[in-house]
């Protein structure tokens, strides 16, 4: 790499670092010293998210030119849209919703609603700080949470036993993705005293029948929040943010289209980590569309010059089940010391239809199919075929060498799978790595123990070894 | 009833259901409540739960469901797989948790049983919810009728409803009994279930006639220091009843999937079976799978308590259970407020580590100053 291209690298960087920060000091001058003070003493884990600029670091190193253009766009996205979140602390608490992640925010945004979704501390710290979560855990397990349960509903319903929530005027879940997730709301229900919806995915959802009974759970959901808080549906609203999210939907698909090329011009955080903020938590946010408009420019403009995001890609992989919380590092890493390209996972690829927008029905039964083929919830809910159809699909579509599954110990449901995954690798000639860990707590297994996990896999397997 | 001891309780399901077997009736196996065994007891089918109760060890199925998932599972596919369970005909699952989903998953990869079937129970229990499950209950219907050639009409269903509820209305007049001073254990009470969830209803029925003739003069054959509510999801090995009691705590309630609490309850006979099937199993089963009956599941446990006259509760998870992990914090907290004595009893499926189990118990009963 030339002088010249590390100074532009370090223009990136610092550019992003200022800017990102610049979004971070606006949150206490808009609240005024006195809330802020406040809400520090009350929500102690704003002093982690304070951080936030970290992850910066994590998604830039080891990367230059676009790539880290483009991972840099993605905390550039996140920091000013997390703030603006923190805003919600002060929401009026008649219109604050909690919402779990399963439970996607375009009908509460068009009823005009704020929301809080329950999960995202419990994703976003670890990502921040590996320890950051480790005392909500602790606090579930010591109100008698059984410790063999996930991590993330196990640090969800930590924060909520401390009461470390805004104040909120009513509850929205599902039964998705997990019976352990779906369990929790009912202890967060009853710790908050507030009322809870929850919608009833079907077990096998990739049909018309399941469509009708979701999307007319949507609409009873619609009705209860309209009853229940100051929320009133504006379908007009409504269309406008998923025809935003058609748009950024649209370019995701390019996106994905040029990472099918050997070598990939972007991988790992500008696919994944843009698609989990993106989607999940600000779908029909105009600054997504343009943020997935830069991601598909800066591949492209790659492609043309003939430029890899990893420069010695060697191996290409889909990383399968949640990407690993507390050590974020692992995509860089891999990058750097195998050449492995990490190209797409199992949370971010997904077959949903745009959203059709001709009418209020048809708004609703898309986005009930969005929600019954959520982030996890489309692999682990339904027949065993869910998990494996896309796995193999994006095994062959994407051109991979290898699969990594995140073996989260706390995900029982996949674990159940493992025996039978084993057997259609070994059938099929694909190298497989079950990585064992814990998606949020590092107590578990290190970070270090899962690159020796890494390091056998690919010194015994894959006959490589460490740079 | 055993003719030697006198003990109407003396029977060998093992031996039962050979006979039956022989009989050319068909088992057909399922192993969740959310299964309508009713539906099951068409022509010459009779509904199965399954269970592993002679079960050694899971080594074999912990390859494939890997030891996180709850020891039941684990050990109905250890069985599978040696071959113990292949009387069965046919197989009825529900979606109920993720952990027999993965199982029906697995049985189908590793068995491919000739009929396999999952009924897809919803988690609510509103009117859209029992209109889901009817419909699912047809499909149900439709399928084994198809594959055994038996009558599931609405009227053929309607029939086996009402002998279904004439057994249950007989079974929970012995059942009642436990309200006062019952002449039979919690585990003798517990083999009496099994064999009504495992043997042909003819069967059972004229065991059940035996039971109630030897009940005269009988009196409770252990001594006990307190009434006991167990709370659990399955439990069908009686001998694990047995340690609890024999260190003095006597279970007069049976909150559990293979308990009478409320299993035995009839099912309504309406002029629509399929629907009532839906209903009564939505809305009366007490798994907390389900989303909106928190209350009635807590409201049914407090009112179990008052009915049964209970001096303490125990509550006991299988490990690796979230659902029920999590229902157990809330109830262990629940029954706290109430003023409630509760022991909290983590286990696996499988009988073991009796010595524990009877120190925790008896822990629990000096605690409660029984």
């Amino acid at each position: 790499m030339n002088f010249f291209n590390k100074i532009q690298d370090q223009a990136i960087y610092y550019q992003s670092y200022l800017k990102n920060y610049y979004h971070i000091l606006q949150l206490p001058v808009r609240q005024g010293p006195l809330r802020t003070i406040q809400h520090l003493k009350k929500y102690p884990w704003l002093w982690q998210l304070a951080k936030v600029n970290c992850l910066l670091d994590v998604v830039t190193h080891g990367r230059s030119g676009n790539y880290r253009k483009a991972t840099a766009s993605v905390v550039e996205m996140i920091v000013p849209n997390l703030m603006e979140l923190l805003d919600n602390l002060d929401a009026d608490p008649d219109r604050l919703i909690l919402h779990e992640d399963m439970v996607p925010p375009e009908i509460l945004s068009a009823m005009g609603l704020k929301t809080w979704m329950s999960e995202l501390l419990g994703i976003l710290l670890p990502i921040v700080d590996p320890h950051s979560v480790e005392k909500y855990i602790d606090v579930a397990e010591n109100a008698g949470i059984p410790p063999d349960i996930c991590s993330l509903p196990k640090s969800t319903m930590g924060i909520m036993l401390n009461k470390e929530v805004p104040p909120i005027k009513a509850i929205v879940s599902s039964n998705s993705p997990c019976d352990g997730g779906m369990a929790s709301y009912q202890l967060i229900k009853r710790h908050l005293d507030v009322p809870m919806f929850q919608i009833d995915v079907p077990y096998n959802f990739y049909n018309e029948r399941a469509t009708e009974y979701f999307a007319n759970e949507l609409k009873k959901m619609i009705f209860w929040l309209e009853t229940n808080t100051a929320g009133k549906m504006d379908w007009d609203r409504l269309r406008a943010i998923c025809e935003e999210r058609n748009k950024m939907a649209e370019y995701e698909l390019e996106l994905w289209e040029t990472i099918r090329r050997r070598p990939a011009p972007l991988a790992a955080e500008a696919v994944f980590l843009s698609h989990l903020w993106c989607f999940n938590v600000r779908p029909g946010d105009p600054d997504g569309t343009l943020l997935f408009k830069k991601l598909v420019e800066l591949a492209r403009d790659n492609i043309n010059k003939d430029i890899a995001a990893v420069p010695n890609e060697k191996y290409r992989a889909v990383l399968w089940n949640p990407p690993l919380l507390h050590f974020i590092d692992f995509f860089s890493f891999a990058e750097q010391h195998y050449g492995l390209t990490i190209i797409n996972d199992s949370m971010s690829y997904n077959r949903q239809p745009f959203i059709d927008t001709t009418s209020e029905d048809s708004m609703l039964k898309s986005l009930a199919h969005i929600i019954m083929t959520g982030p996890m919830a489309r692999h682990t809910r339904g027949p065993a075929e869910n998990y494996f159809n896309d796995m193999f699909y994006m095994y062959s579509y994407f051109d991979l060498d290898m699969i990594l599954i995140a073996g989260h110990i706390g995900c029982k449901n996949t674990a159940a799978l493992n025996g039978i995954l084993r057997e259609k690798c070994r059938n099929k000639g694909i190298p497989l790595l079950i990585i064992e860990y814990d998606l949020s707590d590092p107590r578990v297994v290190t970070q270090d123990a899962i690159i020796q996990q890494l390091d056998r896999f690919m010194e015994n397997i894959m006959k490589e070894r460490r740079n | 009833m055993d003719k030697q001891t006198g003990n109407p309780f003396q029977f060998s399901i093992e031996k039962l259901l050979e006979k039956a077997i022989e009989s050319d009736n068909v088992p057909i196996g399922y192993t969740c409540n959310y299964v309508p065994s009713v539906l099951l007891s068409a022509g010459n089918l009779f509904p199965y739960r399954v269970n592993a109760k002679n079960i050694i060890g899971t080594e074999v199925a912990d390859i494939y469901l890997s030891q996180v998932t709850c020891s039941y599972t684990r050990s109905i596919l250890e069985y599978v797989l040696d071959d113990q369970l292949d009387f069965i005909q046919g197989w009825i699952f529900a979606a109920g948790c993720d952990h027999i989903r993965r199982l029906y998953d697995n049985l189908q990869y590793l068995v491919e049983p000739d009929f396999c079937h999952i009924l897809d129970a919803p988690h609510k229990i509103g009117e859209d919810a029992i209109q889901w499950f009817e419909k699912e209950l047809k499909i149900l219907a439709s399928s084994l009728s198809d594959h055994f050639q038996v009558d599931l009409s609405e009227s053929a269903l309607a029939c086996a409803i009402k002998n279904h509820n004439l057994l249950m209305t007989s079974l929970k007049e012995i059942s009642d009994y436990r309200k006062k001073e019952p002449p039979f254990s919690g585990a003798e009470f517990h083999r009496l279930l099994m064999a009504v969830w495992t043997l042909p209803l003819e069967t059972v029925t004229t065991l059940i006639q035996s039971i109630n003739h030897g009940l005269t003069n009988r009196t409770c054959p252990i001594s006990y220091r307190a009434r006991i509510l167990l709370i659990s999801s399955v439990i069908d090995q009686y001998e694990w009843i047995e340690s609890i009691e024999s260190v003095g705590g006597l279970v007069v309630a049976d909150r559990f999937c293979t308990g009478a609490i409320p299993g035995i309850n009839p099912y309504p006979e309406g002029d629509h079976p399929f629907y009532d099937i839906a209903s009564h199993i939505l809305q009366t089963n007490a798994c907390p799978r389900m989303m909106d009956t928190f209350d009635y599941r807590v409201s049914l446990i407090l009112q179990t308590i008052k009915d049964y006259n209970i001096d303490g509760v125990i509550v006991a998870p299988i490990k690796f259970c979230d659902i029920w992990g999590v229902e157990t914090t809330q109830l262990m907290s629940i029954l706290r407020e109430n003023n409630v004595p509760a022991l909290r009893l983590e286990r696996e499926y499988k009988v073991s580590g009796e010595g524990q189990l009877h120190t925790r118990v008896q822990a629990f009963l000096e605690q409660m100053k029984c």
